[in-house]
């Protein structure tokens, strides 16, 4: 029993809540004292991977700047997708903000509150060098990778009828099926795959679905002060400059107007 | 044929199959192929020191946290169960069944979300593992500390109560420590298993300095798009619980020998 109470005890004084006054200055409530904690599932290259014993990538850097704006250091805890997508890593209180190279859905807006949008995409599919499989229909009787929780599966699962989709938990594993041929072409946002067909040249991407979809970094429903200042930051480097030296510096081109 | 004779011949037919078996997986596996993917000498170099300095040392705390919560709620549980308030029977009880009827990933995630939901605070990463290896290896503990101390004789209670002891005073003097003696080995082997579960602590969302060796080999496969990681992390956990096995097997023959 005092186990238990210890336990409590301890869990009590865990507790925290701290207030950090924004730019903006409505007051921003964070879950761990200065610091902005970020809830993303690895690996999402080129938007947040390992890169030695740091985690890297285009949402991170952005992320970066709203903590800059708040005055305070960015960590990020990797855990599984579903949590995020849902919203319930937000509402646990596990970490401030969600960038996870997240499209914007109805479904998920009910989930949580979404910034405004900082990147498009579509779906793509990606196979290895040698086959054609150019549309869903090609794929007929064949396997389809999709990532767990993804736009990708769920379009897939609308669209491609008579094919045979394989779940997997995150991109890495998902990507590595496409590439040992466990699955024969894998769905997913057309960032992820051209950044990979470029650093795997035995992969290509054959196809392209205008899914026109939108990302951005989530927030608990209602956390309107954090919301507005991760808006604020986004339309600043935009109209700065520095978002067009992100997108540079992790898709290698300039981002479309 | 003589029976001895039979007995070495099916015996030399066995060996013989198991020969040809291994032999089989050998040749039909493409071994450098293998070599390439769980035995990359450079990836392997750079896991360390982090694989030993973060992952096994996460392994070794989130899973001593655990144990020693699920302990001595597990010795709490068993007390209850064999406690003459109906009530506090039928709590142990379900509470037992539930625990080793659910899949530990569950509670992983039950635990991980619904604790902060329930109660609004967001709780400390370890004290989040403690609970949730812990209340799983309890329903385990508490079912073999019961049999500890139902097989602790008799006499031993009724001697104790003769001297004047009240019942709690003789169970906490004379009968507990006389079961821990006996159920030391089964404990060990919980421990095992817990070492093992733990790996589950992912479900929770790590950040990298609270990787555990499960995790740390999974995400070294994604940066690497190596198994060599895989094969690392396994190697550690064998590093934990051989040693422990090692130990149940002593534990069990000093127990042999005192019978």
């Amino acid at each position: 029993m005092t186990a238990l109470a210890a336990a409590l005890v301890a869990a009590a004084t865990a507790c925290s809540s701290t207030k950090t006054t924004g730019g903006g200055g409505s007051e921003v409530q964070l879950v761990d004292a200065g610091k902005l904690t970020t809830c993303t599932h690895l690996p999402y290259e080129p938007f947040q991977f390992r890169k030695g014993k740091q985690v890297v990538g285009f949402d991170v850097d952005l992320v970066d700047l709203v903590a800059r704006d708040l005055g305070v250091e960015q960590k990020i805890v990797d855990t599984p997708f579903e949590g995020i997508q849902t919203g319930e890593d937000l509402n646990a209180g596990k970490c401030d903000l969600a960038a996870a190279g997240m499209t914007i859905t109805p479904v998920r807006e009910k989930n949580l509150d979404f910034s405004r949008s900082y990147f498009e995409a579509t779906q793509a599919l990606l196979v290895r060098k040698g086959d054609t499989y150019g549309s869903l229909g090609a794929l007929k009787g064949r396997k389809l990778g999709v990532q767990q929780s993804t736009t990708g599966e769920e379009y897939a699962k609308k669209h491609a009828k008579g094919v045979e989709t394989v779940q997997f938990e995150d991109l890495g594993l998902l990507l590595t099926a496409v590439k040992t041929g466990k699955v024969d072409a894998g769905i997913n946002d057309n960032g992820v795959l051209y950044d990979y067909a470029k650093k795997n040249p035995d992969t290509k991407v054959t196809a392209e679905f205008d899914t026109g979809e939108q990302y951005g970094l989530g927030v608990r429903t209602g956390n309107d002060a954090l919301r507005a200042q991760i808006d604020k930051t986004i339309k600043k480097a935009k109209r700065n400059g520095r978002y067009d030296a992100l997108y540079k510096k992790w898709f290698g081109t300039e981002p479309r107007t | 044929m003589s029976r001895r004779n039979r007995t070495r011949a099916v015996r030399t037919a066995q060996y013989g199959v198991l020969v040809l078996l291994v032999v089989a997986v050998a040749l039909a596996a493409d071994w450098s192929e293998l070599r390439r993917a769980f035995f990359d000498a450079e990836v392997a170099r750079e896991q360390f020191p982090d694989v030993v300095t973060t992952a096994l040392v996460n392994t070794v705390v989130y899973t001593v946290l655990g144990f020693v919560f699920g302990l001595a709620l597990g010795l709490l549980l068993a007390l209850m169960r064999l406690s003459p308030v109906p009530p506090y029977r039928w709590l142990a009880v379900a509470y037992i069944e539930f625990f080793r009827g659910v899949p530990a990933l569950l509670v992983f995630i039950a635990l991980g979300f619904g604790v902060p939901l329930a109660f609004q605070v967001s709780i400390n990463q370890y004290v989040t593992v403690m609970l949730a290896l812990g209340l799983v290896g309890a329903a385990y503990m508490a079912e073999t500390i019961r049999a500890g101390i139902q097989a602790v004789p008799k006499g031993q209670t009724e001697a104790a109560r003769s001297l004047g002891m009240s019942s709690s005073r003789a169970m906490v003097s004379i009968v507990i420590p006389q079961a821990f003696r006996i159920v030391l080995p089964p404990l060990a082997n919980e421990l095992i298993l817990l070492t093992k579960d733990s790996s589950l602590v992912y479900l929770l969302g790590l950040s990298m300095d609270q990787y555990e060796l499960a995790k740390f080999g999974r995400d070294a496969l994604n940066q690497h798009r190596s198994l060599t990681p895989i094969l690392i992390a396994g190697l550690f956990y064998l590093a934990i619980t051989l040693p422990l096995g090692h130990l149940v097997r002593r534990l069990e023959a000093r127990a042999a020998r005192a019978r």
